[in-house]
């Protein structure tokens, strides 16, 4: 395609997937000058006709079509299809090499709906146009009464404000009380120990006898910004929940001699504390494991576990237990400056239902979940995944909405790999792709469309009789902290065997989770029109630019075979990392963390990752 | 009469070509049309750096790899603290379900038969309370 365009930054792009990775914001071309003097009269209208002869396909893209059975042929040589552009203007069609001759200069590509400036010998872009075109598309996807691909769901009544990160030393008043009721930890001026340069969280943790799957999770939790932030500004105080829950007489209780009620998220607070207390020596949660026992009576036993069944679990623990938290009145600090609560979700106006979730093997039941606002396990990890099923006779799409706690993603296995594959045009030989899953690879396949079998027909609304359909998920809502958990191990049921995978999973440290939002999915199963898709920033309630990029801050690792393995954790801390691994913490190069086989890995929204704070 | 079949062979093959030319033709097209939109809203902004981190990856990669590379598989000596730790944890706490003192390093195994939980403690409750064969 020739362009008059400039060519700077001429860079070959890969061409990457046909579901193309994008970042949010579309910027708006600017129009050639024969669009604009185009427009100019015409104002609005300036489509209108044009409009009229677009026809969209299920699921396809959109096409300009003429009479029943017209073929289109270029008006000068009689050439047809493919690359044929129908005036704007007059309606003549020409092809590619005559277009530049005809009288009009804006025409459209008639197999692609896509405007064509013939005098700049380019494609052109127009946001009214695509907008129309856009609603058309969508209008063929629903039943035209519930339109959940274009319209924006309400807006929540608590809005998200931004406010800026402001640096806070005490003022007297603070000093004075922060001297009485305080008593300050090794680190300051008078602990010339070198203990005291590393960040005050770095604590090893005992292996009470093949706990490390516990270990290495309570590691990355240890380090998670909104949840220590959470604790260590004595959100849940365990000396309160216990003396407000009094003396439990309940048949549960045995013979424990402190005769207290089963608080996860108590156990959790004393863990904090000590962790944090400036004490090098490693700690035992040997509480900590009783406690999650008592919780979680079929996981309890010596045998090596799954430190990703621990995760669920606990987050499990502490939802149940931490609900009738004391709150602020009016902002909660530990999670944004001055920010409001984020999850103001209203499932009632939704027209689904909620679906009852399982991911991580463990059921969880969002009665509860209605406000959003049940815990801090929730407030910190959950995010909504949206998905899509498209009929693929007609194109009606049914929408639901599901919180999840984490994303698990199957290791493509390398045939399979949606690899990106260099076209080393220009002479470099880019083979470093080639081969390697990559967590970005394993997030196309998730949010990729998928053809659901011919077994597993959908009731289609529209058609009303059972259709094939596609499947597609994407993320509505990114939770403050993302966990990726990667399916390592395959259990299988029929072959009664269990085996690991131990293939090598790249990942990056900065994470921009934008190509796969809800808002980007759908623009590329629109053909990426300009238009204001769901959450494109508006709604308060979607992710946007500004909160999908991510900061990785600890890396689950496994090694060994899988029933004889190790658990580790990389903490990244003040741009260093280090490894825990039980009780010994040493300082690691980073390159170790790159190479390693990531088992979770944890990311937090970069607005809450702090890099330069020596404390961390 | 082979005349007419071989024009029409040669036909065939000519609008075969014809054919296979339109097709191949109108995806490259897709192709650039696509590529092309997507370059000029800027929605391929991140490409450099993904391109990054892989390369960092494999450099990485081959790093530790390197077998001159002393810094991986290292046994631990001291830890960023000085301190060295026992392959059994030694620290010493009462169980808070029986009160006994224990190791820590064998707290678990401990605490599943004080509980009565796991897969030891549990066969022999089912030992003593069923008199059936077991399937061992």
């Amino acid at each position: 395609m020739s362009s008059n365009s400039d060519h700077q930054n001429h860079r070959r792009r890969p061409y990457v997937s046909n579901q193309q990775r994008q970042s949010t914001a579309v910027i708006v071309p600017t129009p050639c000058s024969h669009l604009t003097e185009f427009k100019a009269g015409r104002g609005e209208t300036a489509f209108g006709r044009l409009l009229e002869a677009v026809r969209v396909r299920p699921l396809g893209r959109a096409s300009v079509r003429g009479g029943a059975n017209e073929v289109f042929r270029c008006g000068a040589c009689g050439k047809g299809p493919p690359r044929l552009y129908a005036c704007v203007s007059c309606a003549a069609v020409v092809c590619g090499v005559h277009a530049p001759d005809h009288e009009h200069q804006i025409a459209i590509d008639v197999d692609r709906a896509e405007l064509f400036c013939c005098s700049c010998g380019d494609q052109v872009y127009d946001r009214d146009f695509d907008s129309a075109v856009v609603l058309l598309q969508t209008a063929a996807a629903t039943l035209g009464g519930c339109n959940s691909l274009c319209t924006p769901p309400p807006e929540s009544i608590r809005k998200r404000r931004r406010v800026d990160y402001r640096p806070w030393t005490p003022d007297s008043k603070e000093r004075a009380l922060l001297g009485t009721h305080s008593s300050l930890l090794p680190g300051n001026n008078e602990d010339l120990s070198p203990n005291s340069n590393f960040p005050v969280g770095l604590k090893g943790l005992n292996n009470l006898g093949n706990t490390c799957f516990m270990n290495s999770v309570l590691q990355a939790l240890l380090h998670t910004p909104p949840l220590r932030n959470y604790f260590l500004s004595d959100r849940h105080n365990r000396f309160v929940c216990q003396q407000k829950n009094g003396v439990n007489h309940s048949k549960n209780d045995r013979k424990n001699k402190n005769s207290q009620r089963l608080c996860l998220a108590c156990d959790a607070d004393a863990l904090f504390s000590a962790v944090f207390s400036g004490d090098r020596k490693p700690y035992s949660p040997a509480k900590f494991l009783y406690s999650w026992w008592q919780h979680a009576g079929n996981l309890a036993s010596y045998e090596q576990q799954d430190a990703h069944e621990f995760f669920i679990s606990m987050l499990d623990g502490i939802h149940e237990k931490v609900d009738k938290d004391e709150r602020k009145p009016h902002s909660q600090d530990y999670l944004e400056p001055g920010g409001s609560s984020r999850f103001p979700l209203d499932y009632q106006t939704f027209p689904h239902n909620i679906n009852w979730m399982n991911i991580g093997r463990v059921n969880f039941l969002f009665q509860r979940f209605g406000s959003g606002d049940c815990c801090i396990a929730h407030r910190v990890f959950s995010g909504i995944l949206r998905s899509d099923v498209m009929c693929t006779a007609c194109g009606f799409t049914s929408t639901t909405y599901d919180p999840c706690v984490d994303i698990s993603l199957d290791l493509v296995p390398t045939h399979e790999a949606p690899t990106k594959t260099l076209h080393s045009c220009n002479g470099k030989a880019e083979t470093v792709n080639s081969g390697i899953s990559t967590l970005l690879g394993c997030l196309d396949r998730f949010t990729r469309p998928e053809r659901l079998g011919s077994d597993q027909k959908f009731f289609c609304q529209q058609c009303q009789v059972r259709q094939e359909s596609l499947k597609q998920m994407s993320i509505r809502k990114l939770p403050l902290v993302s966990c990726f958990h990667i399916k390592r191990f395959e259990h299988s049921p029929i072959r009664k065997m269990s085996r690991k995978v131990d293939r090598y999973l790249q990942f990056p440290f900065s994470l921009d989770m934008s190509p796969y939002l809800s808002s980007s999915i759908l623009r590329s199963r629109f053909g990426n029109r300009s238009f204001g898709f769901e959450g494109d920033g508006k709604d308060p309630d979607c992710s946007n630019e500004s909160t999908s990029e991510f900061e990785l801050f600890a890396v689950v690792t496994h090694s060994g075979k899988l029933d004889a393995g190790h658990y580790s954790t990389y903490l990244r801390l003040s741009n260093q990392w280090y490894k825990c691994d039980d009780a010994w913490v040493t300082q690691v190069n980073e390159n170790i963390v790159r190479a390693a086989q990531g088992y979770m890995m944890f990311y937090v929204q970069k607005m809450l990752y702090y890099k330069a704070s020596g404390t961390s | 009469m082979s005349a007419p079949d071989e024009d029409n062979t040669s036909n065939n093959t000519q609008l075969a070509s014809n054919f296979f030319g339109e097709l191949l033709d109108s995806v490259i097209m897709d192709v650039a049309s696509e590529c092309h939109r997507v370059a000029r809203l800027g929605l391929d902004r991140n490409l450099d750096d993904e391109e990054e981190e892989l390369r960092l990856s494999a450099q990485a990669r081959a790093r530790v790899a390197d077998p001159s590379n002393s810094e991986t598989n290292s046994k631990y000596v001291v830890d960023i603290f000085g301190q060295t730790h026992p392959s059994v944890a030694a620290e010493i706490f009462d169980c808070m379900n029986c009160g006994r003192s224990i190791v820590a390093g064998r707290f678990a195994p401990h605490l599943e038969k004080c509980m009565g939980k796991g897969r030891k403690a549990r066969v022999k409750a089912t030992r003593s309370s069923t008199a059936a064969a077991q399937n061992r």
